[in-house]
C-alpha cells in the first residue's frame, strides 16, 4: 500500500472512531446510520463469497448486515482495533448462521427452488389479476404443478429462525363449536386500543426492514400494499418480516 | 362440521418447516389465499419462537367455514402470558402480543392444568370472490 493509501485508510479509521464515540458515548443514532452506510460495501463483498449456494444475493447481503449492525453496537471504543476488523468475523459469523440455520432447506431439490423462484412473479401477477391474494391452488394451476410442490416450493425461502419450543404432550377440548370466537377478542387481550409504537428492538434492523414492519405492525398493511410501496414482490415482503421478528427475538436473548 | 387435524412435533428447529407446512396444507383445505396462510404460519412460528426449552408441543387445526381455529398447548404459563401481555416498548422490541393482532383474526389463553396454557388463535380466509 502506498503512503497515500495508508494515510487515506488511517483518516477512515478515525472517522469511525468519532462516529463511535459520537454513537456509544453521546447516543448519537445519526452517527451510527452513517457507520452502517459506510461499511455496507465490506458487508456486500463478504456476502458475495458466499453468493451461488441456493440464496438470493441480496438475502445474503442483508443477513450480514444484520452482523454490521451488532459489530457496531457491541463495539468497544477502548480497543485499539480498527471497525472493519472487528465487524468482519461478526459479519462473516451471521451469514455462516444463517446457511446453517438454512442448511435443511438449501438441500432440497433445485426443481424446488426454481419453482420457489417462479413463484414471486406468479403471485404478484395472479394479485394483480384477481384483485386479491391467491390460494396456493390457483399458484400451482398458474405454474402447471401440484399443490404440495407449492408448499414445498414454500418452504424453501421461508425457515430462518431456530424455533425454540417447550411443552408438553396433549392438547384439550373446551366443548365450544369451532370458529364461535371469529372476530370475537377476549377481554383480556383487547388490543384496539393498543396502539404503542414499535420498541427500540427495531433500530437494529436495516431502514427497509424497519419500514415495512412499521407498515406491517403499525398500520395494519396487507403485505400486498406494502410489496407496492416498497417496490418489492409479496413473497419477499413476507421473508423480510418473517427474518426481521426472528432477528430481533435473537437481539433480545 | 368442523374437519380437525393434529399434530404433535418435537420442540426442535428440525420441525419448524414440517410445521409449517402442514398448516400451509391446511390453510389451502380452508381456501385460504396465499397472504392469509403467510399470516397463519407466522403466528405459530412466532408464537411458539417465544416458548423457549425442549420438550414436544401438540397443535390442532380445526377448520370451518372459512376460517382455522389454531390450538397450541400445553405450554408453560408464566413465560408465554408474559409474552402475550407483554407491552410495546417495555423489552424494547414488537411483543407476541402485537403480532398476533395483526396476522389472526382473534387470539386468547385457555387453562391447561399445572400451571400451563394452551393458546387459542382464530383466523379468516381471505373470500375468493
Amino acid at each position: 500500500m502506498t503512503a497515500e493509501g495508508r494515510a487515506a485508510r488511517a483518516a477512515r479509521q478515525a472517522e469511525d472512531r468519532e462516529l463511535l464515540r459520537r454513537y456509544h458515548e453521546r447516543g448519537d443514532t445519526s452517527a451510527r446510520e452513517k457507520l452502517i452506510a459506510r461499511h455496507l460495501p465490506l458487508v456486500r463483498s463478504l456476502a458475495r463469497r458466499y453468493a451461488g449456494r441456493g440464496e438470493p444475493l441480496e438475502d445474503i447481503e442483508q443477513v450480514g448486515a444484520i452482523g454490521l449492525i451488532k459489530a457496531i453496537d457491541r463495539f468497544d471504543i477502548e480497543r485499539e482495533v480498527s471497525l472493519a476488523t472487528y465487524a468482519t468475523p461478526n459479519v462473516v459469523g451471521e451469514i455462516k448462521r444463517h446457511f446453517r440455520d438454512k442448511g435443511w432447506a438449501i438441500r432440497v431439490p433445485r426443481s424446488l427452488q426454481e419453482l420457489n423462484a417462479k413463484m414471486s412473479g406468479a403471485i404478484d401477477d395472479l394479485t394483480a389479476r384477481q384483485g386479491r391474494s391467491p390460494s396456493v391452488t390457483e399458484i400451482a394451476e398458474s405454474l402447471g404443478t401440484t399443490n404440495e410442490e407449492v408448499l414445498e416450493a414454500l418452504e424453501v425461502g421461508s425457515a430462518y429462525s431456530a424455533l425454540s419450543l417447550d411443552a408438553g404432550p396433549g392438547g384439550d377440548e373446551d366443548g365450544s363449536e369451532p370458529m364461535e370466537t371469529i372476530g370475537n377478542v377476549d377481554a383480556e387481550f383487547d388490543r384496539s386500543e393498543d396502539r404503542a409504537t414499535l420498541g427500540p428492538a427495531l433500530a437494529h434492523l436495516p431502514e427497509r426492514e424497519r419500514e415495512i414492519l412499521r407498515m406491517r405492525f403499525e398500520e395494519g398493511l396487507p403485505q400486498t400494499q406494502i410489496a407496492e410501496r416498497v417496490g418489492l414482490s409479496q413473497m419477499h415482503v413476507s421473508r423480510l418480516i418473517r427474518r426481521s421478528l426472528a432477528a430481533m427475538r435473537e437481539e433480545l436473548e | 362440521m368442523a374437519e380437525r387435524v393434529e399434530v404433535e412435533a418435537p420442540l426442535d428447529f428440525a420441525y419448524q418447516g414440517v410445521i409449517r407446512l402442514i398448516a400451509g396444507g391446511v390453510a389451502e383445505q380452508a381456501s385460504f389465499g396465499f397472504e392469509a396462510m403467510d399470516d397463519l404460519q407466522l403466528a405459530i412460528e412466532r408464537l411458539l419462537a417465544e416458548t423457549g426449552g425442549d420438550g414436544r408441543v401438540s397443535i390442532s387445526f380445526e377448520i370451518s367455514d372459512g376460517g382455522i381455529r389454531t390450538r397450541i398447548g400445553p405450554l408453560r404459563e408464566q413465560r408465554l402470558a408474559e409474552a402475550l401481555q407483554e407491552p410495546d416498548g417495555d423489552t424494547g422490541t414488537l411483543s407476541l402480543r402485537r403480532i398476533l393482532s395483526t396476522v389472526v383474526d382473534s387470539f386468547g389463553v385457555e387453562e391447561a392444568g399445572d400451571g400451563q396454557i394452551v393458546v387459542r388463535m382464530e383466523k379468516l380466509g381471505t373470500p375468493r370472490s
